[in-house]
């Protein structure tokens, strides 16, 4: 097999899969469905490497058949495979596998466990086709494939009203996103002619000068499109509330892979953000600002899942900070040491939520290091890991990219100190969640899973209190699992081993085996000669081991020596407190300045200009014509609506009648 | 190959003759059998179409009245191929699920039904504009009766607000038509109606601005477009469903056919001086009709001003004048029908599990014990809604890049569009399909009739999603010349 023909299968194994669950749901017994979907994936991840050893320096394109084609639109479904798009799949397959078993055990009991592995085999389907495709309009279709994939598990457990509002708001801001894509293809059609990536970029280069206009606005369409996926601001609020999914969802879609679409988007397009640098530069910015801003808020959020999920947002922004600052090899190498990590928190977390019967707030939580020693360790690692604790994976993929930064010189090394000033909240942020959920007096749901006993709370919505009807899904009457099933550990011991030592493809100096493998993607880039120095980056690596190590040392003060501490600084920082809370207020703001005004012409719309103008004014003009040309028809006893047709063909006639003698 | 169209034509007005003269329960088989003999007659078409060819097709052109130029003119090109195609699968679905379906004096109303086949099949293969107009009035008069005779509630006001909106507009374009054929006679030369003809021959530009405004207003009646569709919200909602399904689904698309058959070829002046306007009246349909799609608690009406929308997109890439923005009109006519039709019978099943109601507030939490129906509901809701692969959005990007090839900003504010269709065909679907059951819903699977009807549908809109170009490269010759000449007079003045 060619390295296309690996990667068409690559392609159809999660269809296959797919397909099967759904049309055989009825007749699949027990956790087949979930094993089926699990091996397709399997499938996937053994034929992207069949992909890694066919691959080389060539791009490979091979096309299945003409999509659409119209005048200059011409759209191939086909597919690239370069390193690139092998790293992506082998990320994406790789990780998708392992979230497949682990949910397998953690759906276990619930009633839509076949319609879940068919959504979720989607998922991996869509996401491969969005890293394969080989032009925009398979990109296109790949990227808004992934959104409805997220819809669709976002709002899984469709009896909850605030999963079912999660995943609409996920949808649309994900819809947005889309469009931002969609006129950026067309300008880039426009201009260069071509749907192709290799036509866009080898046009581009001849017909844009740097910065030219049309080009910049392209760009930043696009981050429009990577934004809106990524969850970076100000497109980032639909992320937080999407954790209504199940947690391996969470795990696998809103932090390892779709949400990184964004940063694979921008180092795919590099010829484009190196040919306008401008919006190359306002990418960096954002990201930066998203990066502390989520940073902020994850220091005082208490849903255990929203914490990861704003830690999530914050890392992207590392990510996108790397690959606008032209360090594409670090901006990639974080995106999959940052799967391992944040695929194995989400982990951890779902255990946890499995052991409080639902419940997600970390005020409610403690002691559990007992209790569930094998999440304790694999949830610490993920946190080491997120905290960039040296020698962990995290440790050596953020600091390239703030290394490549400071390299680059000039605002970069602003926006890099900004990186290390938001590394060490992170470091607080991540051991505040390990100790207040592992460390001190073990609450009664850790009380009783000692003894081998699984809460069985109330079933309810953490967000609204609302009881759940548990014949429906949610939460379901096995549902509390608990690190007691063999699969979620399955899972859960190779992405930690991987979260521990997945840094070793990127040892400075030592180990450069990522950088070397994505180098022919990328030796067009005029910045591939930009490399900081080993001595550089190794000294940049002391300074972020300081600075993990002093975050871990603060949030152990703060959170296990002086643990009243927490409610007197909240209340001396009460205003700051409040507006990190409230998440800087971006919703309240949208909701102020998009959604109430949309309702609002909604029912403007219906109420007077449906009722008064077209109802009133021109359905009850044209029907006041015809009342008065009834008075006089009722007086020849006929119908008006017969008067009426009578009347205006009379009229008819005596404008034929002038036309056909005039014309004589 | 001979196909002969008017077999075609007739075929469902004569099975519906013949079941005039059958017991009272076979009426209903004569007249399926006649619109499964059309799909295949279209199926045939479609195989045998010559993609490249320009030109028409199967051609059949005989005298008819010939003291007043008229003749009896068929033939198939791209532009017509597929809304004959679409027209035959929308009457078998609609037809099937009206059969097994208690009637009122069912040979009456499968009479209507077949009569409204061979109009809409009339109008979309007419060469001649007299017969064009002759069964474009024909159309109404099966509606007017299935409407008023099977409708529900208000039928009685519903019915004469939409006689008397389509019979203005058809009186106009009447007048409009025989303005245009009288005045394009050359001295001493015989009137004609024959399109090609029109085509060859020339009014004056100013007479062509007029003649174009009063077809359009006959058009945008049909299709509808705000502010003309005054009727809609109450025939839409008295309608028996199946009348409903082939009135948004076919019907709509008359009008805006209208405009790539008869006004852009024959008056390329006349429209282009018009082509700010129309496309200010479709950006505004659009963005109007998704507002309020948003905000309607009926969920046909949501479906009903979805549709004005739709067709605003279909206008927007009319008007545009340009290849890509006529072809994805024309594709997105297909798309459009094609979901329609199995959206509304899927309405009609969710009205079903409800006593009747149809109220977004009282409905809810269907999907639970109907995975099936909501599996199907949910593929309908992305098409429409124009997902990347679906075939709705191949048509829709088509119609954009149309537009903003130097209609920018009018392609900017129709894309605002795009992100509505989501917010309110999504929220249609969780507030039918998800939450908690509703008072009145009552979740059960779809029924084997609806699934036999909509699955079939729903196969061929998936299709289309995998393999768009099998409609683009039969359509896009015809498409090009269609706009050829407005496209060129576009340009000329944009030089000046």
């Amino acid at each position: 097999l060619s390295a296309t023909g690996y990667g068409w299968l690559v392609l159809a194994f999660p269809v296959a899969g797919m397909l099967i669950v759904s049309f055989g749901w009825r007749v699949l017994p027990g956790r087949l469905p979930g094993w089926i979907a699990s091996a397709a994936i399997f499938g996937s991840f053994l034929a992207s490497l069949g992909m890694l050893d066919k691959v080389d320096a060539e791009a490979h394109v091979d096309s299945a058949w003409t999509y659409a084609a119209t005048g200059d639109f011409v759209a191939d479904l086909s597919i690239l495979v370069d390193p690139l798009s092998v790293f992506m799949c082998l990320v994406v397959s790789g990780v998708s596998f392992l979230i497949h078993v682990y949910s397998v055990a953690y759906m276990g009991g619930d009633r839509g466990y076949a319609r879940y592995f068919a959504y979720l085999n989607y998922f991996v389907f869509s996401m491969l086709l969005l890293v394969l495709a080989s032009n925009f309009l398979v990109l296109i279709v790949g990227w808004a494939f992934v959104g409805a994939a997220s819809y669709l598990l976002i709002s899984f457990w469709y009896r909850r009203s605030t999963a079912t509002y999660a995943g609409i708001k996920a949808f649309v801001m994900n819809v947005i996103g889309d469009v931002g894509l969609v006129v950026a293809t067309f300008l880039l059609l426009n201009e260069t002619g071509s749907l192709d990536y290799a036509g866009v970029f080898a046009g581009a280069e001849e017909t844009f000068t740097e910065n030219d206009g049309t080009l910049v606005a392209a760009c930043l369409l696009i981050l429009v499109g990577a934004f809106a996926k990524s969850a970076q601001l100000p497109l980032h609020t639909w992320l937080p509330d999407a954790m209504e999914g199940p947690t391996p969802v969470s795990a696998l879609i809103h932090a390892a892979t779709m949400v990184t679409a964004g940063v694979y988007l921008i180092a795919r397009m590099f010829p484009l953000f190196e040919l306008a640098p401008t919006a190359a530069d306002i990418s960096a910015i954002i990201g930066t600002a998203t990066l502390l801003f989520a940073a902020t808020v994850a220091l005082v959020v208490t849903d255990l899942k929203r914490v990861i999920a704003y830690s999530t947002i914050s890392q992207i922004g590392y990510m996108v900070l790397g690959v606008s600052v032209a360090a594409y090899g670090a901006g990639l190498f974080h995106l999959m040491t940052h799967a391992f990590f944040k695929a194995l928190l989400f982990m951890g977390a779902g255990s946890v939520i499995g052991a409080m019967a639902g419940t997600q707030d970390l005020d409610r939580m403690g002691g559990f290091r007992r209790a569930m020693p094998f999440t304790f360790i694999t949830f610490t690692i993920g946190a080491l890991a997120l905290a960039a604790f040296p020698f962990t994976s995290g440790f050596f993929s953020k600091d390239e990219i703030l290394s490549y930064a400071i390299e680059r010189g000039g605002g970069f090394v602003v926006l890099a100190v900004i990186g290390y000033l938001a590394a060490f909240l992170t470091a607080f942020y991540a051991f505040r969640m390990v100790f207040r959920v592992f460390f001190g007096e073990p609450v009664p749901e850790a009380h009783e899973l000692e003894h081998g006993h699984v809460a069985h709370g109330e079933p309810m919505n953490p967000m609204t209190g609302e009881s759940e009807d548990t014949d429906v899904g949610f939460p379901g009457p096995e549902h509390h699992v608990a690190e007691r099933s063999w699969p979620m550990k399955a899972a859960m011991g190779p992405l930690a081993l991987l979260a521990l030592i997945g840094g070793v493809v990127g040892v400075p100096a030592l180990t450069d085996t990522l950088e070397h493998f994505l180098e022919p993607t990328f030796e067009e880039s005029r910045y591939a000669e930009v490399h900081p120095s080993a001595g550089t980056e190794w000294a940049e690596l002391g300074i972020g081991s300081v600075i993990s190590i002093a975050g871990i040392s603060m949030a152990y003060v703060i959170f296990v020596r002086r643990r009243g501490i927490t409610l007197r600084l909240r209340d001396r920082f009460a205003a700051v407190h409040d507006f990190l809370a409230h998440k800087w207020y971006f919703d309240e703001l949208y909701d102020a300045v998009f959604v109430r005004p949309f309702t609002g012409a909604g029912s403007f719309g219906r109420r007077v200009i449906e009722t008064d103008f077209v109802q009133g004014f021109i359905v009850g003009g044209a029907t006041g014509v015809v009342r008065a040309g009834t008075s006089f028809a009722r007086a020849i006893q006929t119908g008006y609506l017969r008067a009426y047709a009578l009347l205006l063909l009379l009229g008819v006639g005596a404008i034929a009648l002038y036309f056909l003698l005039a014309s004589s | 190959m001979t196909i002969h169209l008017s077999i075609v034509l007739f075929l469902p007005l004569a099975t519906g003759l013949i079941g005039a003269f059958l017991p009272r329960g076979m009426a209903r088989w004569a007249v399926l059998a006649g619109t499964l003999a059309v799909l295949a007659y279209a199926i045939v078409l479609v195989a045998d179409f010559e993609s490249g060819a320009g030109g028409l097709q199967y051609v059949t052109d005989d005298e008819w009245i010939s003291e007043l130029g008229i003749r009896y003119q068929l033939g198939i090109d791209g532009l017509n191929l597929f809304m004959v195609v679409l027209t035959a699968v929308a009457w078998v679905a609609c037809t099937l699920v009206a059969a097994f379906t208690e009637h009122d004096r069912p040979k009456l109303f499968f009479f209507n039904l077949a009569l409204g086949e061979t109009a809409v099949l009339g109008a979309f293969l007419a060469q001649d504009l007299a017969l064009f107009i002759v069964f474009f009035d024909l159309m109404l008069i099966p509606f007017y009766f299935m409407i008023g005779g099977w409708g529900t509630g208000e039928r009685v006001r519903a019915t004469t607000k939409f006689v008397i909106y389509t019979l203005a507009g058809s009186l106009l374009m009447l007048a409009a038509a025989i303005a245009l054929g009288v005045l394009s006679t050359p001295d001493g030369g015989e009137i004609s109606f024959s399109l090609a003809e029109l085509e060859e021959r020339s009014v004056s530009e100013g007479t062509q601005h007029w003649i174009v405004l009063l077809f359009a207003l006959a058009f945008f009646v049909k299709a509808p477009l705000f502010p003309l569709h005054g009727w809609v919200p109450e025939t839409y909602r008295a309608s028996p469903i199946v009348t409903i399904a082939l009135l948004s689904a076919v019907l709509s698309k008359v009008g805006v056919y209208g405009f790539l058959r008869i006004v852009l070829p024959v008056m390329p002046e006349g429209s282009q001086h018009w082509q700010e306007l129309f496309i200010v009246v479709a950006v505004f349909s659009i963005l109007y009709g998704s507002v309020l799609a948003f905000s309607q608690d009926n969920v046909r009406l949501v479906v009903a001003y979805s549709s004005i929308a739709q067709l605003g997109f279909i206008v927007v890439g009319i008007f545009a004048l340009d290849d890509k923005g006529a072809q994805g009109a024309v594709f997105q006519m297909l798309n459009h029908g094609l979901v329609v039709v199995p959206l509304f019978l899927v309405i009609g099943v969710i009205a079903a599990r409800a006593g009747g109601r149809e109220s977004l507030s009282e409905l809810g939490g269907l999907a639970f014990r109907a995975p099936v129906l909501a599996a199907l509901f949910l593929i309908l809701t992305f098409a429409t809604l124009a997902m990347p692969g679906s075939a709705n959005f191949v048509g829709e990007i088509l119609i954009l890049f149309g537009a903003f090839e130097d209609k920018l900003v009018y392609g900017i504010v129709a894309s605002v569009g795009v992100v509505l269709a989501a917010v309110y065909m999504i929220r249609v679907f969780q507030r039918t399909m998800h939450n908690r059951e509703g008072p009145a819903a009552e979740s059960r699977e779809i029924d084997g009739l609806n699934l036999a009807a909509v699955a079939p549908l729903v196969a061929v809109v998936v299709a289309l999603g995998l393999y768009p170009n099998f409609v683009v490269q039969r359509t896009e010759t015809s498409t090009t010349a269609a706009v050829d000449e407005a496209r060129g007079v576009a340009e000329e003045v944009a030089e000046r």
